[in-house]
C-alpha cells in the first residue's frame, strides 16, 4: 500500500479588508512539517506589504518565526515557505503607509 | 455443522462480536451498514468548511454574507498553554471547529456524502466543547453565571452552542434539514444547557439570490430568527470539567428516518431523548442538482465573543438500508 503524505490547504481569509496589521487567526500545525503562504491579491490595490510568519506553542502567544519578512506589492500573489514552526501558526500581514487592499485571500498550504 | 434457525441472528451476532473486539469500533453502536468511520489522527476524511454559493465568476461578492467565513477545520491535538498537549480520546489527534473572536460567530465542518436508499440514518461522535483559555492578569475573573470559586470557571459560561445537523433532499428535489443543537450558554453568561431545534428550514443561497432573504455577517445561519428555535425537555448538564483546558469526551448518537424524514432519538452520555415529535420543516420549494444529498455538519456558534472550539475525536455514520 502507497502512503501518501498528509496535506491540508485552509483558506484562512477569502474577503480581507486589509487597511491596519492583520493576524490570521490561531491555526494548529503540529502533524505539519513544512508549510507555504499565499497571499493573494483578488483587486489590484496600490502600496506594498510584508509577510511575516509567527509562532506559538499555546496558540495564546506569539512570537515572529526566525526567517526575514517576505515583501511585495499588493498585487498578484506573494508567497512565503515556512518550515520548523512547532506547534501553531498564523501569519502577520503589514501594509506600507497608504496601501490599499481591498480583497485579500490568504490561503496556508501544509504538508507532512 | 447446523444451518442456524436464523441466519439473520446469527450475522448479526457475529457483526457484535467483531465490533465488540475492535477498539476502535467497540464504542461505537452503528447501524448494520457504515458508511464512514473517521478518526482524525488520519486526515481530515472529508470534514471541510460549509463554503456558500459564489457565482459563474467565483466571485466574493457573490457569497451571502453571513456565509463567508465558516473557516476551516484544524487536526487539534487539544493543545494548550498549561499543560502542552492534551491529545485527543483515541490517539493523538482530534478535528477542531475554532470560531473568531467575534459574538455570533460561527464555525462549521461539513462532510458530503448521497443515499444509497432511504431508512434510519445515524451519526456517533466522541466530542468535546471549550471557550478559549485566557491567560490575562487584567481578564475578568466571573462571567454571567460563573464566578471563579475553585470549581466553577467563566469559560464555561463563555461557550455558546453546539450543533449536529442535516441537509437531506431526494424524491425529485424535496429538501429538508434535521437538527439538534446544545445551547450551553447566551450572550451574557446565563447558563442554559438545553436541547432546541429550529421549527423552519435553513435560508439558502437561492433564497437571497432571489433577494427573499439578506443577513449580515455572524448570523445564526441554521435558523437566524431566535423565535424559530424551540427547546426540547429539560437541561441537560455536561462535563466541561472546571476549566478550559481539561478535555472530557462525550457520547453523541442521533438517528433520524429518511424514509419518514423523521427524527427518531438523540442520545448524549447517558440521556435518552425521544425526538419522533420533533418537526423536520421541509422547504416548499423544490431543488435542483441534489438529489439523494446526505450532508451532516457539526457547528459551533460563540455568543460571548470568546473563541469557541468543537473537537472531535470520532465520527461514525451508519445506515439500515
Amino acid at each position: 500500500m502507497i502512503l501518501v503524505r498528509e496535506s491540508q490547504t485552509a483558506v484562512l481569509e477569502r474577503g480581507l479588508d486589509l487597511t491596519d496589521q492583520w493576524a490570521t487567526e490561531p491555526f494548529e500545525t503540529a502533524w505539519a512539517g513544512e508549510a507555504r503562504w499565499f497571499v493573494q491579491f483578488l483587486e489590484r490595490g496600490s502600496g506594498s506589504v510584508s509577510l511575516h510568519s509567527q509562532i506559538s506553542a499555546d496558540g495564546l502567544t506569539w512570537v515572529d518565526h526566525e526567517d526575514a519578512p517576505v515583501s511585495g506589492e499588493a498585487a498578484g500573489i506573494l508567497t512565503a515557505p515556512v518550515r520548523d514552526f512547532g506547534h501553531w501558526l498564523r501569519l502577520v500581514v503589514t501594509p506600507a503607509e497608504g496601501t490599499v487592499a481591498p480583497l485579500v485571500r490568504i490561503v496556508l498550504s501544509l504538508k507532512e | 455443522m447446523t444451518t442456524p434457525a436464523h441466519p439473520d441472528d446469527t450475522a448479526a451476532s457475529l457483526r457484535e462480536a467483531i465490533r465488540s473486539s475492535d477498539p476502535h469500533l467497540s464504542k461505537f453502536r452503528p447501524l448494520p451498514r457504515i458508511l464512514a468511520h473517521d478518526d482524525f489522527n488520519t486526515g481530515l476524511h472529508g470534514w471541510v468548511e460549509l463554503g456558500g454559493n459564489y457565482n459563474g465568476k467565483g466571485e466574493y461578492g457573490s457569497l451571502d454574507r453571513h456565509f463567508r467565513d465558516f473557516r476551516p477545520p484544524q487536526l487539534s491535538t487539544c493543545n494548550f498553554f498549561d499543560v502542552g498537549t492534551h491529545g485527543a480520546m483515541s490517539g493523538t489527534y482530534a478535528l477542531k471547529l475554532a470560531t473568531r473572536p467575534h459574538p455570533g460567530h460561527t464555525a462549521t465542518g461539513i462532510r458530503r456524502l448521497t443515499m444509497s436508499g432511504r431508512g434510519l440514518l445515524q451519526i456517533e461522535a466522541y466530542l468535546a466543547y471549550k471557550a478559549e483559555a485566557v491567560v490575562d492578569p487584567s481578564a475578568e475573573n466571573g462571567f454571567g453565571d460563573m464566578e471563579w470559586d475553585g470549581n466553577r470557571h467563566p469559560s464555561e459560561a463563555q461557550f455558546g452552542a453546539f450543533t449536529v445537523a442535516t441537509d437531506l433532499c431526494g424524491d425529485d428535489g424535496v429538501r429538508y434539514h434535521t437538527v439538534v443543537r446544545y445551547q450551553n450558554a447566551d450572550e451574557d453568561g446565563n447558563m442554559l444547557r438545553q436541547w432546541r431545534y429550529p421549527i423552519v428550514p435553513e435560508p439558502t443561497p437561492r433564497e437571497a439570490y432571489e433577494g427573499k432573504v439578506d443577513y449580515p455577517y455572524a448570523t445564526d445561519f441554521t435558523a437566524p430568527d431566535p423565535e424559530d428555535w424551540r427547546v426540547y425537555g429539560q437541561p441537560q448538564e455536561l462535563c466541561m470539567n472546571e476549566v478550559p483546558t481539561k478535555v472530557n469526551w462525550h457520547y453523541l448518537r442521533w438517528v433520524i428516518d429518511t424514509d419518514k424524514r423523521k427524527n427518531v432519538e438523540v442520545q448524549l452520555n447517558d440521556q435518552l431523548m425521544d425526538w419522533s415529535d420533533v418537526p423536520v420543516p421541509i422547504y416548499e420549494d423544490r431543488y435542483g442538482s441534489l438529489e439523494n444529498l446526505l450532508n451532516f455538519y457539526f457547528s459551533v456558534r460563540t455568543l460571548s465573543g470568546q473563541r469557541n472550539f468543537l473537537y472531535l475525536d470520532s465520527v461514525l455514520i451508519s445506515a439500515d438500508w
